[in-house]
């Protein structure tokens, strides 16, 4: 039985289901569905109206192989460094368990929490152009457009920074897909259709984000 | 040059201002964008010193280079399985540092680290990450971590 949503409630709605997936069945993502992704993505706001943003659909096994590669890397190298370093063994000191304490390590530091790039039907890499003022901040409201409107085609992403946070891994995944000097590599979206669902990640209590007037007075009371 | 030691105060007050405000914009992200930092002089001045592709030869000829040209008093290192450990004292950028820990900054970036991972991915191949910088006693303590190779999903 389908269901009918106000637009509010629909748009919220959206808002509410977004997850971030990491895993996909086989099933391509249609041509149709991913230009409506593209189009969500177009209609983003951006400083000066400057839309700095493109974009490269990468579904070629081979280089979604190396990009996640890349992206695995990238998180064992950081991770790795976490974990020498006795950060991560604070992170996670409330975790009792020891068997998922040791698995969770694993998969932080050899990178495997981010090579599942690889696996995604569809790599979605954000570039950004650098000569206008909001870049950064222009291309992430594009990304959430974009998985929003993956989210209300009953589609799953994830946004990926692993692969571009660093410099050096940057600089290759820029090579690898020829994106030239005045465009920053900015993340990848991975998409696909989820193999299961998934429940919530927490969130802080709104009460806890807001002051009012100025920093430090509450504005929602208790 | 009149005065040598102006010059460098000059150099090192901009180097703070500017890592502060790269802190300030990205936070804990920064340090991550700054691996690039001290790259122009590695291929004039490094790069053509690097002939033996073993890790202990490399490590250092850049060392050696350091202190030859100045940029530190003295530099050292321990290798503890995959663990560079490398303590440096007497380094040009020590007031860099100092500021940055007086404003409740720890450090994010150090260019004789930045050679020495320079000099290891591009002559070995092997990738090597910045754990740490620690100013203890006058001196940074380096912690890097050497990486066999790049993963592949093959």
């Amino acid at each position: 039985m389908s269901e009918t949503y106000t637009l509010v409630d629909a748009t919220l709605k959206v808002i509410q289901d977004r997850r971030s997936i990491r895993e996909y069945t086989a099933e391509p993502v249609s041509e149709k569905d991913l230009e409506m992704i593209l189009e969500a993505a177009r209609l983003a706001p951006s400083g000066e109206n400057a839309q700095p943003w493109r974009y490269v659909v990468v579904r070629d096994a081979a280089t979604r192989k190396k990009l996640g590669a890349l992206a695995g890397g990238g998180s064992g190298r950081r991770f790795t460094a976490e974990f020498v370093t006795k950060k991560m063994q604070e992170r996670f000191s409330s975790l009792e368990d020891e068997a998922k304490k040791k698995a969770a390590f694993e998969k932080l530091t050899s990178g495997k929490v981010s090579a599942f790039l690889a696996d995604a039907p569809v790599c979605l890499v954000a570039c950004g152009k650098k000569d206008v003022w909001d870049m950064p901040f222009d291309t992430s409201a594009a990304i959430e457009n974009i998985l929003l409107m993956v989210t209300a085609l009953n589609l799953g992403a994830c946004w990926v920074i692993a692969p571009c946070i660093d410099i050096r891994d940057e600089e290759r995944l820029k090579g690898l897909l020829g994106i030239p000097e005045g465009f920053k590599a900015v993340s990848i979206i991975s998409i696909g259709h989820p193999v299961r669902p998934h429940r919530p990640r927490p969130r802080l209590a709104v009460k806890e984000l807001v002051f009012d007037e100025k920093w430090g007075e509450r504005y929602f009371k208790e | 040059m009149e005065n040598p030691t102006l010059a460098l105060d000059y150099a090192n007050d901009l180097m703070y201002e500017m890592e502060k405000a790269f802190w300030d914009e990205r936070g804990r992200g920064a340090r991550f964008r700054m691996m690039n930092v001290g790259r122009e002089y590695y291929m004039e001045k490094c790069r053509p010193l690097l002939q033996q592709a073993d890790q202990d030869t490399l490590v250092q000829a850049v060392m050696d280079l350091l202190k030859r040209d100045g940029i530190v008093a003295d530099v050292s290192y321990v290798r503890d399985d995959r663990l560079l450990k490398v303590a440096v004292k007497g380094c040009l950028h020590q007031a860099v540092e100092a500021k940055l820990i007086s404003r409740g900054v720890e450090p994010f970036t150090c260019v004789p680290a930045n050679l020495i991972v320079l000099a290891l991915e591009e002559k070995l191949d092997r990738p090597v990450e910045l754990a740490e910088i620690k100013v203890e006693n006058g001196a940074c303590q380096l912690l890097l971590v050497v990486f066999d190779h790049h993963p592949t999903l093959d």
